[in-house]
């Protein structure tokens, strides 16, 4: 690392993030390889129902599906529908991560914590997060506050206990070594606990980031009039499966962003993994 | 100085049945050290050094005796009847008894420790390791007589220095070979300038021709600390007689384990500097590779 990376500042170092993160996140989807796979499949699913292999009411073909994405983002504000549903899904993460993080560092650090509420986490954990809906439905009636406990309580246990398990898996080593040099517990958590499990918790992360999805797409079936979940329930009403493929894709789309997101900041985070 | 008085350190663990069994580590061990030497403990592998020493960094409480330095305790030891157990238990309820604090840094003793496989962090730089400690034991004094960040790293950056590492100050300790780690650990227990080091085995993951010269390098700086009159006492784990005995002004010998206790005190009274094939030095280290050839060839005498 040369010394003009630490001195770039401004909209050049946001651009050189950018180009960073976008040569990250899209580098596989560009390989030989994959382009190799991918062709063939988008050919397929063009000409497999076109030529009539395939009913094309049960699977339209990939210029079908293309044509009711532009539509839907002229006409049925797509755009906004997304927005509405990252809104809420940041709002639930936020809240999850900054519980679940927090708990899960006290119940690793601590055999007393633990023995207090490990075992409410193991009771209420197993619970599937859409057997939550109808009481949810109930209590926070419809509406935003349910679709974000919703996906809060799907993000939640994931992180909770990724991050537990990694914090409890600290090596004592690095333990003792900073106690000796005088480190207090708090200090343990923030500069040694937390490093060490970090691979463990942007892990748990990224499961977060898959079961808040879900938890989205049938929170916002269910009840709502914003949202990808939405319009996907509106399109299995109607019938409508060009609909129902552009929602589908455009939630994987954002699972898929998300994740790399997320991969970009462990990168960045943790450059010590790099060398090795 | 550290005066150990009848340490005695016992486990429970659980055998192949599926029984609780008891192992003595460390059988009352009593052991003065006074200020400015270098002890180095001695013994076969399992002999319950390693764990006196940690017993001495305050990292394990003693089931039996106690360790003062300068005549403070060090960690109050483990108690014996059941009542007292019960209220050791309530008291440490929440936090360990090793625990410097819940949210202020302060080291009990004036102790810096390298570990037998260096325990840098792996995820601050050669630098950032180096501050680290050297925040940790600044936190103690009073705001005024805090060093800024500036000087931190300014006297980070000098022991790096001190001990060959120079220019590698931004490198994660992935990207130094073993022996640099080695020296990276080696100046971040000097940088703290304490009046006692413990080192568990330091040198022993570095080639031989490395290890000559951390240990030359181990030297030089304590007799520098020396001449400034802040002496240092050194208590070295080892495996390796002739690092033992060039280095120490005293060794001493554990007797095999378990239950490993003081078999043998062996001054070495050859004055510094030394020469490595220094007739006086060789006698001694061929008197303690007898001692340690008896114990393995009378090993039966030990086990009950």
């Amino acid at each position: 690392m040369t010394d003009d990376d630490y001195e770039t500042r401004g909209i050049r170092r946001l651009l050189r993030e950018l180009g960073g993160f976008s040569k990250n996140a899209l580098g596989n989807f560009f390989s030989l390889e994959f382009l190799a796979l991918l062709l063939p499949l988008l050919l397929l699913w063009e000409f497999l129902p076109r030529a009539g292999l395939i009913p094309e009411s049960l699977l339209p073909p990939l210029s079908t599906v293309a044509a009711t994405f532009w539509d839907m983002l002229l006409r049925r504000s797509l755009v906004l529908h997304i927005l509405y549903s990252l809104g809420r899904f940041f709002i639930a993460f936020g809240l999850a991560v900054a519980l679940a993080v927090p708990i899960g560092m006290l119940m690793g650090w601590n055999q007393k914590v633990r023995a207090f509420i490990l075992p409410l986490w193991q009771l209420l954990a197993p619970i599937p997060p859409p057997a939550w809906v109808p009481m949810t439905i109930i209590i926070f009636g419809i509406g935003s506050s349910m679709h974000i406990f919703l996906m809060s309580i799907g993000i939640f246990y994931p992180v909770l206990f990724n991050t537990y398990q990694g914090i409890k898996d600290t090596d004592p080593r690095y333990l003792a070594s900073a106690r000796v040099f005088g480190a207090s517990e708090f200090t343990l958590l923030r500069k040694v606990y937390f490093w060490h499990a970090f691979g463990s918790i942007i892990m748990s992360l990224k499961t977060g980031v898959a079961m808040g999805l879900v938890m989205l797409v049938i929170g916002e079936a269910y009840g709502g009039r914003m949202g990808i979940g939405f319009l996907l329930g509106q399109a299995k009403d109607y019938f409508l499966i060009p609909e129902m493929m552009v929602c589908m894709m455009v939630t994987g789309f954002i699972g898929w962003f998300l994740i790399e997101i997320l991969k970009y900041v462990e990168l960045k985070l943790a450059i010590w993994k790099v060398g090795r | 100085m550290i005066e150990a008085r009848s340490i005695s350190k016992f486990f429970s663990l659980v055998n192949e049945k599926g029984l609780a069994e008891g192992l003595t580590a460390v059988l009352n061990v009593s052991l003065t050290i006074p200020d400015g030497r270098i002890v180095s403990l001695l013994g076969p592998s399992g002999c319950g050094k390693s764990t006196f020493l940690e017993i001495l960094a305050g990292l394990q409480a003693p089931t039996d005796g106690e360790i003062r330095i300068d005549g403070r305790l060090v960690l109050e030891p483990l108690p014996s009847t059941r009542k007292e157990m019960e209220e050791y238990k309530r008291r440490y309820r929440f936090i360990s008894p090793l625990a410097n604090g819940v949210f202020t840094d302060r080291p009990k003793h004036d102790i810096a420790m390298i570990f037998q496989d260096y325990a840098v962090f792996p995820w601050m730089t050669a630098l950032q390791n180096v501050v680290f400690v050297l925040r940790l034991r600044s936190a103690g004094k009073r705001r005024s007589d805090r060093p800024s960040r500036a000087e931190m790293e300014e006297k980070a950056g000098f022991y790096l220095s001190k001990v060959g590492l120079a220019g590698a100050e931004n490198k994660y300790p992935a990207q130094l070979s073993g022996g640099m780690r080695q020296r990276l650990a080696l100046a971040r227990a000097l940088s703290v300038e304490p009046k006692i080091i413990l080192m568990d085995e330091p040198f022993a993951a570095v080639d031989a021709l490395q290890r000559e010269r951390l240990q030359d390098d181990l030297l030089y700086l304590w007799e520098e600390a020396k001449g400034n009159a802040s002496p240092i006492i050194i208590v070295m784990v080892s495996h390796d007689v002739p690092e033992a005995v060039y280095l120490s002004d005293e060794v001493v010998i554990f007797s095999p384990g378990p239950g490993g206790t003081v078999r043998n005190r062996i001054p070495v009274d050859v004055p510094r500097p030394r020469a490595r094939t220094d007739p006086e030095i060789v006698a001694i280290q061929e008197r303690i590779f007898a001692i340690l050839q008896y114990d393995i060839n009378q090993e039966s005498m030990y086990t009950i």
